[in-house]
């Protein structure tokens, strides 16, 4: 113990070269007005995205919170938009008119809410393979197409 | 002689700023006056505080980096931060402590990012060295730092001081290099005596292996 304590005093010493470091002459005049500069140039108080960039910088919680909330969010809109998708074709959306307008069974049996969900159908996928929807140029839609006079009585 | 209501201003406000200019020459203006009036926007009352603290500010940061660049760049940025957040200063702390908090905080998270990117850059040793009594010591012993220039020596220290980590580096530069005591180190690092002490106690540990040849 003795023999570490007599060791950290040359250390202590070897320490006191540091003390001695100093930067150029002058560079304490000239930083007061450095940081003037800057506070004028830059204005005295943050912005909202300084603010934002100094939590993520300093408070990792802070970055975590955000990812996890911008992930909740994200997974939630793409839920809506799942589940929205059917309840949005309402009486007057064309694909309720083409619904009602098809009364065959086999367009019944083919109701579009009930179909699986696939990827390529809510991308808006232009591929008929991959539509598991009926075509409107089929036979038994065209059968059914109503005459509409958009005349002034 | 009748005056004008701004010639009465100036004759009134001249006599409280020389006043006050004579207290902070003669260091009788406390940190909290200057910081409430900073608080209020007077840039010189900040101006005051920024030349009161900017050499052991740059001092500490310098010694964490062993860079002159980072150091200004960090001792700036230190002060920059201060005073925008200084509207949330309540002083329960001192703004010694309460800036030197700022700074250690900055240059560990700097630190953090640079990773192993280190680049010295050190400032020459100053003249008044080679008559500090410890240095004396030193070099009049017949060991291998005899044979060692001071620029040579303090190459050395720095290296071994880059070796340790954010944490040892910064409780031995503000104990062995800057003199605080293990209470103020506490506070500023947010911990408390005894993790000081043992974090003191394990970094001059290695230093002592690192620097093993120059402490015989």
């Amino acid at each position: 113990m003795n023999s570490d304590s007599e060791n950290f005093e040359a250390l202590r010493k070897l320490m006191a070269i540091k003390r001695h470091e100093t930067p150029p002459p002058g560079y304490f005049d000239r930083l007061p007005d450095k940081i003037a500069h800057r506070l004028v140039h830059e204005g005295g108080s943050p912005g909202f995205w300084d603010k934002v960039i100094a939590n993520f910088s300093f408070r990792p919680s802070f970055a975590y919170s955000f990812a996890l909330a911008a992930f909740g969010a994200l997974t939630f809109s793409v839920i809506s938009t799942i589940k929205g998708q059917p309840q949005a074709s309402g009486p007057t959306s064309p694909d309720f008119a083409w619904r009602n307008g098809a009364p065959d069974d086999d367009f019944l049996d083919q109701d579009r809410s009930l179909q699986p969900l696939h990827l390529a159908n809510w991308m808006g996928n232009t591929n008929p393979g991959a539509s598991s929807l009926p075509s409107l140029f089929s036979q038994g839609a065209q059968s059914n197409v109503m005459s509409v006079s958009y005349a002034s009585p | 002689m009748l005056l004008t209501k701004p010639e009465m201003e100036k004759t009134i406000e001249r006599p409280l700023v020389a006043v006050f200019d004579e207290a902070v020459e003669a260091e009788e203006i406390d940190d909290l006056t200057l910081v409430r009036r900073a608080q209020s926007e007077d840039m010189r009352a900040y101006d005051l505080l920024v030349r009161r603290y900017q050499e052991r500010i740059y001092a500490t940061v310098y010694h964490m980096t062993s860079n002159h660049d980072d150091a200004n760049d960090l001792a700036q940025e230190t002060f920059i931060k201060a005073f925008r957040a200084l509207k949330t200063f309540k002083g329960d702390s001192s703004f010694y402590t309460w800036i030197y908090r700022i700074a250690v905080n900055k240059t560990i998270n700097f630190l953090k990012q640079r990773k192993n990117r280190v680049q010295i850059s050190l400032n020459d040793v100053d003249f008044n060295a080679e008559h500090d009594p410890d240095l004396v010591a030193l070099t009049s012993e017949r060991t291998p730092r005899r044979d060692l220039n001071l620029s040579e020596l303090q190459e050395k220290l720095n290296e071994a001081m880059l070796k340790l980590s954010e944490h040892h580096r910064m409780v031995v530069t503000l104990h062995d290099v800057q003199g605080l005591s293990h209470e103020e180190i506490g506070k500023i690092m947010d911990c408390n005596v005894g993790t000081v002490r043992s974090r003191l106690f394990y970094a001059r540990q290695q230093l002592q292996a690192y620097l093993s040849d120059y402490l015989k």
